[in-house]
């Protein structure tokens, strides 16, 4: 993807062109596992190939008019490779599977890490690049990698969905130039998996809300005040590292936690509608900060949208099932 | 690597860190300099001295940078130094085009952009000028030697161009190299293919010209300036006959015929270079077949058995016999010929009876010689009624009686080197012997001239060729008789029998370690020669000797009645379009193969099917195993920890390259035995 070309008729092509490859893409069957066969892998001439192909044009003028036979060795020789090389960059793709393991949710903004799995039969594979079809950046983008004989590799591939929801994983290519960079070829893989993409959590996170009157005295209040106050314990084994307080524990030497067992009782409800007035997706943003942050405090926290209610709890599978509340609501 | 650490000696280097632990693409850049220093070097004696020093000072510029990692020069440096390139090639050959220009501007421009090696794209025309340089040393040499330094060249090249194309990690260069070998050695079809068919043409422009003339014949003579004449020993054309060789005292190759003197210098004859008419040349006897493969010698002359009549037509060259019995060509003869004739070792030729053309071959310029001239007379004088034959008889007598010495140092003589010769100092090789003769004879009124050309061969066959080398240039003379024409004198075999007809009688002293072989085991260094020479023969033969006419010959071996370039050509794009539809179908084959692994587990996936178990084909046996337990509990004991087994045989530390043949049966086995429920199909 260049940039755009300035000609009208240029446009007109590239828009052409767009619509082709979309109708092309479209016809292709989604699938997480991809075994790569003549009829899926392309192959085309690289400039450097069609450079090569004229310095083979020179190369044979000049012992034709100097009547070398080394020469035509030379010539015949490099020409030979060359078509050789089509073949064995064709099977470097040939026979290779891809697998694509499912995706970890991410927040909008982040970026999506695709592990891919390439599996190889008994031959070995280099120089497979893999990217997502709509790179900017082709060189940049790919992610290189050997695939020994019979045996498993990783590549991945990282892209940064734009919005929150279930999306459709972006087409993938897998491309090779190896052995010679004469010619290129390449595959289009649309997997099935889709990626699951959490709210943007808001940055920075606005304070958490205030409990509820019913769940007076709490922990939470008083954190969100200064948050000093929590009681103090020496340290247990099995205290989350973020509960030490790490500069008492420099000053005397010993480790101490910060006793949080009170807060545990109360509840706090993240609501929608008590959020502060602003748009949906700044309200989203906002609430999943809030999970975030009520999760790292070790509050249990409920969440209240509108057609959705989660019951107070914590814990990562809560947490999860908020912000895929937050991720899918509506 | 020793290339690249000696492009790279010359300027202080950082603490070498080590081959092994140089980061991947200063490694990569240094073994490309390296590639591109030893296809460079061989060209240096005949670069321009700027050139080498420039090329050697701008790559080790960049090892230096690559060794430091520190960033490329500017453009615009880059483009002065084009510059001040193109300024000193104007400089050093006066143009910017043509060969050595040429070779000159590919060398510095590659040296050049190894400044500039930023993307891909500049790499690749490194590579491309590199394959141009390899090119350009075959202008030079086409032998063994050449060959073999230029296929490490080729190799590297392809070398560093598949190591261009492995990013992934820090492949090992004798992998990349290993690879490249790879590609290029089932790329050998077809460069042997397109070897063999692509059909040859001449030179589409320009003849190649070279005028150093390497061989022991010339066009012309002048007599007294070589002090001392080096034996050049290369060979100059290899003679096979069809029965019997004749006696090496008979092999006369006839080359350049010089009649018209000057006093000093013997050159060839106008009349002599007409066309030869029919009927001046009268062959006698058997014909003698023989095939003849004659090195380039950069003459248009062929140097054929005297007598050959008649010459089949060679491609690209117009050849015609003269009047004077020599056979030439239109241009230079600048590649190997290999062609078969007949000759007619009993003949006569020119004319029977006096005629106008002979008036030439009895001038003599006035001033010159003045006692060779009276002395002529005088014998002439004191036999009245002898004809030529009995006058060149007494020639010869009075060298074989008068003290004359044969010696390739006869030192260097002055104006009158005729009469030096003949009456004070008497030493001289062939061409003095001839020269001197021919002076005699037309001081006595009869028609002579020189006939340069060899005599003589190798005594032992080469592979059943006679050998005929350089230092078996002769010069031997012609005087006419009436009635019978032109008639053949060798006043060389007067004064040194030995010297015609026996071979290498004049071998010159071996050098040190040649002479040490010689020492320890005499015969030793004639075989070795002997044997180095056949492979050189067989190199030419078959590789520089290629032309078109072996190309149809080929053709005709298989079966062709009337072969034509276009034959070429159909066989060609047959085999090339066959080659290919071998290639498509390897692909096909290829895809339905499947390894014994994938194999065995897609019919492991399909039997845990059937008993209610699913299976990925990306889950590995070992979760196979797990779930068979789940599903199917102890009963599915003995199949799973099958299952366990084979994982371990497949990833384990001694990981097997195909599964155990009694693999399946047991796991068949012991799925039947177990009492499992098979899923309801």
């Amino acid at each position: 993807m260049t940039a755009l070309p300035l000609r009208p008729w240029a446009w007109a092509s590239a828009g052409v062109r767009r619509r082709w490859r979309r109708w092309w893409q479209a016809r292709l069957p989604r699938s997480d596992t991809q075994l790569l066969t003549q009829r899926n892998v392309y192959i085309l001439p690289t400039r450097a190939g069609l450079l090569f192909a004229a310095t083979l044009v020179v190369l044979l003028l000049a012992s034709i008019n100097y009547q070398l036979s080394l020469g035509y060795v030379l010539t015949f020789l490099l020409a030979g490779s060359g078509t050789v090389s089509m073949h064995l960059m064709h099977g470097t793709l040939r026979g290779l599977t891809l697998h694509l393991r499912a995706p970890q949710p991410v927040h909008a903004g982040d970026a999506a890490l695709l592990d891919v799995v390439l599996t190889a039969d008994a031959r070995a594979r280099h120089g497979v690049g893999l990217r997502l079809e709509a790179s900017d950046d082709e060189r940049a983008a790919t992610s290189w990698i050997d695939v020994p004989a019979g045996a498993q590799a990783a590549a991945r591939v990282s892209f940064v969905p734009a919005a929150r929801g279930r999306h459709d994983m972006p087409p993938l290519v897998v491309e090779t130039r190896f052995p010679l960079g004469l010619f290129r070829a390449w595959s289009l893989w649309r997997p099935a998996a889709q990626v699951l993409v959490w709210p943007r959590a808001e940055q920075p996170a606005a304070p958490l809300p205030a409990a509820p009157v019913a769940a007076a005295a709490s922990g939470v209040a008083r954190r969100a005040e200064g948050g000093d106050a929590d009681g103090v314990r020496p340290y247990r084994r099995g205290d989350p590292l973020r509960r030490v307080l790490w500069k008492k524990a420099a000053r005397s030497g010993e480790l101490v936690s910060r006793d949080t067992g009170s807060t545990l009782q109360h509840e706090l409800w993240l609501d929608y509608a008590h959020c502060g007035a602003r748009d949906a997706e700044s309200r989203l943003s906002r609430l999943a900060a809030w999970v975030l942050a009520a999760e790292r405090a070790g509050v249990d926290h409920g969440l209240r949208l509108p057609g959705v209610e989660l019951a107070p709890s914590h814990g990562d599978a809560h947490r999860r099932r908020c912000l895929e509340a937050l991720a899918l609501w509506r | 690597m020793a290339v690249t650490s000696a492009a790279s000696a010359p300027l202080p280097r950082p603490a070498w860190p080590g081959w092994r632990h140089l980061p991947r693409e200063t490694r990569d850049t240094l073994f490309l300099l390296g590639v591109i220093a030893w296809t460079v070097v061989p060209h240096v004696p005949r670069l321009p001295w700027w050139c080498s020093l420039m090329t050697a000072a701008m790559l080790a510029w960049r090892a230096l940078l690559a060794l430091r990692n520190a960033p490329l020069p500017p453009r615009w440096l880059v483009v002065v130094l084009l510059v001040a390139v193109g300024a000193l090639t104007l400089l050093s050959h006066r143009t910017l085009l043509g060969r050595d220009a040429g070779v000159t501007l590919v060398v510095a421009m590659m040296a050049l952009k190894t400044l500039e090696l930023r993307a891909r794209r500049d790499a690749f025309v490194v590579f491309f000028l590199g394959f141009f340089v390899v090119l350009t040393q075959f202008l030079q040499s086409q032998s063994i030697a050449v060959a073999a330094a230029m296929l490490v060249s080729v190799w590297g090249l392809m070398t560093a161009l598949v190591l261009a194309h492995m990013p992934a990690g820090r492949p090992a260069i004798a992998q990349a190299g290993r690879l490249a070998a790879r590609t290029a050695l089932l790329g050998a079809p077809v460069m042997a293919l397109l070897f063999l068919l692509f059909p040859r043409i001449g030179p589409l422009w320009g003849v190649p010209q070279d005028t150093a003339a390497t061989t022991g014949l010339g066009e012309r003579i002048v007599l007294g300036d070589v002090a001392e004449l080096a034996l050049d020993d290369s060979v100059a054309l290899r003679l096979r006959f069809d029965g019997a060789p004749p006696p090496r005292p008979a092999l006369y190759l006839r080359g350049p015929v010089l009649g018209a003197f000057d006093g000093r210098e013997w050159r060839r004859s106008e009349r002599g270079a007409m066309t030869a008419r029919a009927g001046e040349l009268r062959v006698d006897g058997p014909a003698l077949r023989y095939e003849m493969t004659l090195e380039p010698l950069r003459l248009a002359t062929l140097p054929l058995l005297e007598m050959t009549p008649a010459m089949p037509p060679i491609e690209g060259l117009a050849l015609r016999r003269r009047a004077d019995g020599q056979w030439v060509a239109d241009r230079p003869i600048t590649q190997r010929l290999r062609f078969t004739t007949e000759a007619h070792v009993a003949f006569e030729h020119g004319p029977r009876a006096s005629d106008a053309s002979l008036r030439e071959f009895v001038a003599l310029p006035e001033g010159y010689n003045p006692r060779m001239l009276a002395w002529g007379a005088q014998l002439r004088a004191a036999r009245p009624g002898a004809d030529a034959r009995a006058l060149a008889q007494a020639v010869v007598e009075h060298l074989e009686r008068g003290g004359y010495v044969y010696t390739l140092e006869p030192g260097v003589y002055g104006r009158d080197a005729i009469d030096e010769f003949w009456f004070d100092r008497k030493l001289g090789f062939c061409e003095h012997y001839a020269a001197a003769f021919v002076v005699a004879m037309r001081a006595m009124g009869v028609p002579a001239r020189i006939v340069t050309g060899y005599q003589g061969a190798d005594p032992t066959l080469q592979d059943g060729w006679l050998v005929v080398r350089n230092s078996y240039a002769h010069a031997w003379a012609e005087y006419w008789q009436p009635g019978a024409g032109w008639l053949r004198a060798d006043p060389t075999a007067a004064a040194a029998p030995d010297r015609i007809g026996v071979s290498r009688s004049l071998a010159a002293p071996p050098g040190a370690v040649a002479g040490a072989i010689a020492a320890i085991a005499p015969g030793l260094l004639a075989r070795l020669r002997s044997g180095w020479e056949l492979v050189n023969h067989r190199w030419s033969q078959w590789v520089l000797d290629y032309s078109r006419g072996r190309q149809l010959d080929l053709l005709r071996e298989f079966g062709l009645r009337h072969p034509g370039w276009e034959d070429l050509a159909l066989l060609l794009i047959g085999s090339l379009v066959a080659l290919a539809l071998a290639g498509a179908g390897w692909a096909a084959w290829d895809r339905h193969r499947q390894d014994p692994w994938s194999r065995l587990r897609a019919r492991v996936q399909r039997e845990l099917r059937r008993r209610g178990v699913d299976a990925a084909p990306h889950e590995a046996l070992r979760t196979l195993a797990a779930r068979l337990r789940d599903v199917h509990g102890d009963a599915a004991h003995a199949p799973a920890a099958r299952l366990d087994a084979l994982d371990r045989l497949r990833y384990g530390p001694a990981a097997a390259r195909r599964p155990p043949r009694d693999w399946w049966p047991g796991f068949r086995a012991s799925l039947r035995d177990t009492a499992m429920r098979r899923a309801p199909r």
